[in-house]
């Protein structure tokens, strides 16, 4: 797993737009692996223009592809990654609890615009 | 530096953190979703305010709405707009951890380089104060949603949140804000050479310089001046200090507040800000334009650059341009757009007479076509233009 060194959670309260929370949480799950979809093609997209342009590969062999331990391991950090995006949005929340940042967006103003 | 500059690109400088495919892939999705959300998911507000919820609420009332704060009301029952900010939301915070994945991946090496860099710096300068107090304004919420804000250090002399921010900054901007990342400061300098081609500053300031995006059109543009910049936060302060080596600008940084800085009285010609004032609070705004009249020499000028006052603005339009202040963590950005600026100069001892404020072209032309030539939550660089308010001394 990389090691996620820098905060995920910007301090503040997190606003939702729907009465209900879930759908904020899900519409950011979609467009988080939205997010990783592009990458995933765009990167599949540079590997196709450079075998085609190369002549090096069919897809018959692509088929047959038989992943070593190291490909594999490597393949599972990438999923990690893939769902920390996703999963971001849940994650904050326990972000939020374990530092303690649940104080009140209203204070925020109210502080900054008296002080 | 790279020679060929991309009118869409940012412009690599040695310190731009790099990118693998799928880091740089990562980051131009952010980056073309927040242009979609502009193009095409933005306009969807004003459609159903002015077709459905205005007219349902002048039904009613006999009245169209009268401030941001009915519109408000409104806005926030509507499910378009709910998907919007959502959309708007989530965008903000992908954004931030796409500029943070890369420089997790290379902490170590990339604090390294700013380091040597910053060790053998010789046209520039860097002062940062150990003791320094960070201001309660810029610790109650992470502004603009960076996670740690501008100032927290996750390792030694940690310079990563400039390196997260200088990225960032060009795709909230979506590259509005040009290849450096400077159209801020240089369109300031665009307005000084048109409307004062005489005005010669021998020494600048500028305050809450971040990375300095904006101090260096003025090193460029004013080439005798000695140029000096400040900022709260020791992370940027160390970013700013190696990139402005790379960019061959000679700038003496250090770490102080705008509200009580260690310069002596006069040593200033020109005294700017870009977006700093809307970060500040009530009372900062107030002791920062003091300090700003207490540096100034006569005859010398201040100039701070922002998003226009709602004064003057639709209540829809006021409403959308608000939406930062509850959504994007600028918990001082309504107070910030409605402050009476003549008072604000007369209690720092300002001659108003000598006050300025108007609407200035942005100096990243190339771009223009693209624009959206309208400030709106989420379309920062859109508007091509920006606001000044200033006052000479």
């Amino acid at each position: 797993m990389v090691e996620r060194v820098l905060k995920r959670k910007a301090k503040g309260e997190r606003p939702y737009f729907f009465e209900d929370n879930n759908i904020d949480k899900l519409v950011s799950m979609i467009m988080g692996l939205a997010g990783e979809t592009s990458v995933l093609m765009e990167r599949l997209d540079t590997v196709e223009r450079l075998l085609e342009e190369k002549g090096v590969l069919t897809e018959e062999e692509i088929e047959m592809f038989n992943p070593s331990d190291t490909v594999l391991e490597a393949r599972t950090k990438r999923r990690e990654i893939f769902l920390g995006e996703i999963l971001r949005i849940i994650e904050i929340e326990l972000e939020a609890d374990s530092l303690e940042d649940n104080s009140s967006y209203d204070n925020a103003v109210k502080e900054v615009e008296k002080n | 530096m790279s020679e060929t500059m991309s009118k869409t690109e940012q412009t690599q400088h040695q310190f731009l953190t790099p990118t693998k495919h799928d880091e740089k892939a990562r980051q131009d999705f952010v980056r073309s979703y927040k242009e979609y959300l502009v193009k095409n998911i933005h306009a969807g507000n004003r459609a159903r305010f002015e077709k459905t919820l205005q007219p349902r609420f002048e039904k009613s009332e006999h009245r169209p709405p009268s401030d941001r704060f009915e519109v408000r009301d409104l806005m926030v029952k509507d499910s378009y707009y709910q998907m919007f900010s959502t959309l708007l939301r989530t965008s903000q915070e992908m954004m931030w951890s796409s500029c943070q994945l890369p420089v997790e991946g290379q902490l170590e090496e990339l604090n390294d380089k700013v380091r040597s860099a910053g060790q053998s710096a010789s046209i520039s300068s860097l002062n940062l104060d150990k003791n320094f107090e960070i201001p309660r304004y810029h610790t109650a919420v992470d502004i603009h949603c960076q996670p740690g804000g501008y100032h927290s250090e996750f390792t030694e002399e940690d310079a990563s949140p400039g390196m997260v921010y200088d990225r960032a900054v060009h795709i909230y901007a979506m590259g509005q804000m040009g290849p450096f990342n400077d159209d801020m400061g240089a369109s300031v300098v665009l307005w000084l050479k048109e409307n004062h081609p005489d005005f010669k500053p021998k020494r600048i300031l500028d305050l809450g310089c971040a990375v300095g995006h904006s101090t260096v059109p003025y090193v460029k543009e004013f080439r005798d001046a000695e140029v000096y910049a400040v900022d709260v936060a020791a992370p940027m302060l160390r970013y700013a200090h190696a990139r402005a080596q790379d960019l061959e600008a000679p700038i003496h940084f250090s770490q102080q507040n705008a509200e009580n800085l260690d310069f002596q009285d006069g040593y200033f010609d020109l005294i700017v800000s870009h977006i700093l004032l809307h970060e500040t609070s009530n009372k900062a705004i107030r002791n920062i334009i003091r300090e700003c009249h207490r540096l100034l020499a006569d005859g010398g000028v201040m100039i701070h650059a922002e998003t226009p006052p709602y004064e003057g603005m639709s209540p829809f339009d006021a409403f959308m341009l608000d939406w930062d202040t509850r959504n994007n963590n600028e918990p001082f950005w309504s107070k910030s757009h409605e402050i009476d600026l003549n008072e604000l100069s007369t209690k720092a001892g300002f001659d108003i007479s000598k006050k300025f404020n108007t609407m200035i072209p942005s100096a990243f032309q190339i771009e223009k076509v693209r624009r959206s030539e309208v400030f709106q939550g989420g379309d920062f660089g859109g508007g091509g233009q920006w606001f000044i308010y200033g006052n000479w001394k």
